[in-house]
């Protein structure tokens, strides 16, 4: 049924985009780092599952080349793909190695994040180019159709719930703290003992591990991968649903994914398709995501759940952070 | 180790700092010894705040060498020299604005469990009891700096003197060796000012020593041993300040600067 696809995608979308924003909002909202360059551990993850299950570049008939060519099963592949997220991470996080600004090191990254596209668009040898690949193997093919799509979103679910408990690893109790400290002020933050370097290095890892598991349970799913996926734009679409949420709040980051990515993004596809103008919807959707990031930003730039601390009574906290 | 612990806490040894063609630091040279509190005064512009960023790790050199409890710290990374115990202040309090005023002492607190990756991996169970002795730590230090009743208080919502006593707290958390201050009595209300001095009067007596920037001469003759005059880059003279009021070249200084 119609409905029920649709459905699916919805849930399988939301779950991806979670995982993705809350990587993000490990970064950006708790640790203060402008990582523009965000959707580029999202490709990684995705490239790195598609060429470690497409098997070699010879298989289908050799109408797409790229590098290495594996069989591997999915759970592996997957891990894979958080690896090669984390990996990716890391490397973007050496921009940081000599400590810029904010508002550099966000246009460094935005050109870091241009760099990729481009190079991986201009060369088909690594991802097939602007083609980009095709065929990647669904892990539930041998199933029926329906069983399959939702073992999909299932699978989905089981990789948000562990990535919400290893996120909360990283965003509460004195590792939350510190690099709460470290965003708020990092030249504060090394007068008291903390290594800012590698603290920088270390989330922009976790971060990346967060995306590139996205990317992996998207390209899995939608068989595709290709430079238009991740334009540097859909970073952006991440930071809107950060800001309208609540920056550094992992619920409120959640509910904003919520009301973002599945209210405006998804929702318009519900409006009237104009034949003479098919890409229209699209537009809407971000003009609307726009407006909405700026009138947040204008009239209530904590979002929608504020970042709560923990209170003290006594010895222990009355209330867990959100 | 025996040697080292016998020096001098800090030496500074002809350090410089250029920028462009301004010397800000201008080779200077003198000690801080342990126990005490030592001075550094000057007028505005003598490269007193500068001096002390080269000494925190903040600003690089550009000449000379700093020893800190016998060994050379001079190409030492500011969180390095933070965890071997000399710490500083800002000349503006510096706060981590969206944690509450206790987080941003708990956060200062060393060897946290919960920081290292045993820690993150095993959950709350591997730091709680640590967390729990900080929390009383901190509330303890919070009673003695009066703020006590502003502990769950965002610090960027603080006044600049209680954010300044934030930052001396959080300074403290740390189990200093030596504390930098850059004119902790800048901005506080009189009655505050003597409250700090009284504080830190108390923590020189406990052992801490002290390397403190300050325009207010009073505070500084009630406060230091030792007096390091700067002017123009340069050390001027040194002593203590009953004598450095009647010298000529520091009454100069002073009026001229
Ligand atoms: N980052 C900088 N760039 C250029 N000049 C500086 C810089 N920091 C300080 N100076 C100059 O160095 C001199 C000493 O400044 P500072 O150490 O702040 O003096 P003080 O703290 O004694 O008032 C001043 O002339 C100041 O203008
Ligand atoms: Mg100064």
């Amino acid at each position: 049924m119609a409905w029920e696809y649709y459905l699916v995608v919805m849930l399988v979308y939301l779950g991806t985009d979670l995982l993705a924003v809350w990587g993000l909002n490990l970064e950006f909202g708790v640790a203060g780092i402008a990582n523009l360059a965000y959707i580029v551990v999202v490709a990684a993850g995705a490239y790195a599952y598609a060429i470690v299950t497409l098997g070699p570049s010879s298989g289908n008939g050799g109408f797409q080349t790229y590098i290495g060519g594996f069989t591997l099963p999915f759970p592996l592949a997957l891990l894979v793909g958080a690896a090669a997220g984390a990996l990716v991470g890391t490397l973007i996080g050496l921009t940081g190695l000599k400590r810029l600004r904010q508002d550099y090191q966000g246009v460094a990254m935005l050109v870091v994040s241009l760099m990729v596209t481009t190079i991986v668009s201009a060369d088909i040898g690594l991802f097939n180019g602007t083609a980009g690949l095709a065929l990647i193997p669904n892990p539930f093919s041998n199933l029926d159709p329906d069983t399959a799509r939702w073992a999909y979103v299932a699978l989905v679910a089981v990789c948000c719930l562990i990535g919400f408990v290893v996120l909360r690893r990283f965003t509460t109790g004195p590792m939350g703290r510190t690099l709460r400290a470290m965003r708020d002020d990092d030249t504060a933050a090394s007068a008291a003992g903390k290594d800012v370097v590698r603290l920088r290095l270390v989330v922009q890892a976790v971060g990346g591990a967060f995306g590139g598991l996205s990317g992996a349970l998207l390209a899995g799913f939608i068989g595709g991968w290709s430079p238009s996926a991740w334009a540097y734009i859909e970073t952006l679409a991440f930071l809107s649903c950060i800001i309208v949420g609540g920056r550094g709040s992992d619920l409120g980051v959640s509910l904003g994914t919520l009301i973002i990515a599945v209210l405006l993004l998804q929702g318009v596809q519900f409006l009237p398709q104009i034949a003479s103008s098919p890409g229209l919807s699209e537009d809407f959707g971000w003009i609307i995501l726009g407006a909405a990031t700026i009138a947040f930003i204008w009239f209530r730039p904590q979002g929608v759940l504020k970042e709560r601390r923990p209170r003290y009574r006594g010895e222990s906290p009355s209330k867990l952070p959100g | 180790m025996a040697l080292a612990a016998t020096g001098p806490l800090l030496e500074v040894d002809h350090l410089e700092k250029h920028y462009g063609g301004v010397r800000a630091v201008d080779g200077i040279s003198f000690t801080v010894e342990r126990g005490s509190i030592t001075g550094l005064i000057g007028p505005n512009g003598a490269g007193k705040s500068t001096a002390l960023a080269m000494i925190g790790g903040f600003v690089q050199p550009s000449g000379g060498r700093i020893r800190f409890d016998g060994v050379d710290i001079t190409g030492m990374a500011m969180h390095a020299r933070a965890r071997i115990g000399l710490v500083r202040t800002f000349q503006m309090a510096r706060v981590f604005g969206n944690l509450t005023t206790l987080e941003n002492l708990l956060v200062a607190a060393p060897r946290q469990r919960g920081e290292r990756a045993a820690g993150v991996v095993g959950g709350r169970r591997a730091w709680r009891s640590q967390e729990k002795e900080l929390v009383s730590e901190a509330q303890a230090m919070l009673e003695t700096f009066s703020m006590a009743q502003k502990a769950n208080d965002l610090a960027g919502t603080l006044s600049g003197g209680q954010k300044r006593a934030v930052e001396i707290m959080r300074a403290l958390m740390m189990q200093p060796k030596l504390l930098l201050l850059d004119e902790p009595m800048a901005g506080l209300s009189p009655s505050l000012s003597r409250h700090l001095e009284d504080v830190l009067l108390k923590l020189a007596d406990g052992g801490l020593s002290l390397l403190l920037v300050e325009h207010e001469l009073e505070t500084v003759d009630k406060l230091c041993g030792k007096v390091v005059v700067m002017a123009q880059g340069k050390v001027l003279s040194e002593g203590r300040m009953s004598e450095l009021r009647l010298s000529r070249e520091v009454q100069d200084a002073y009026v001229i600067g």
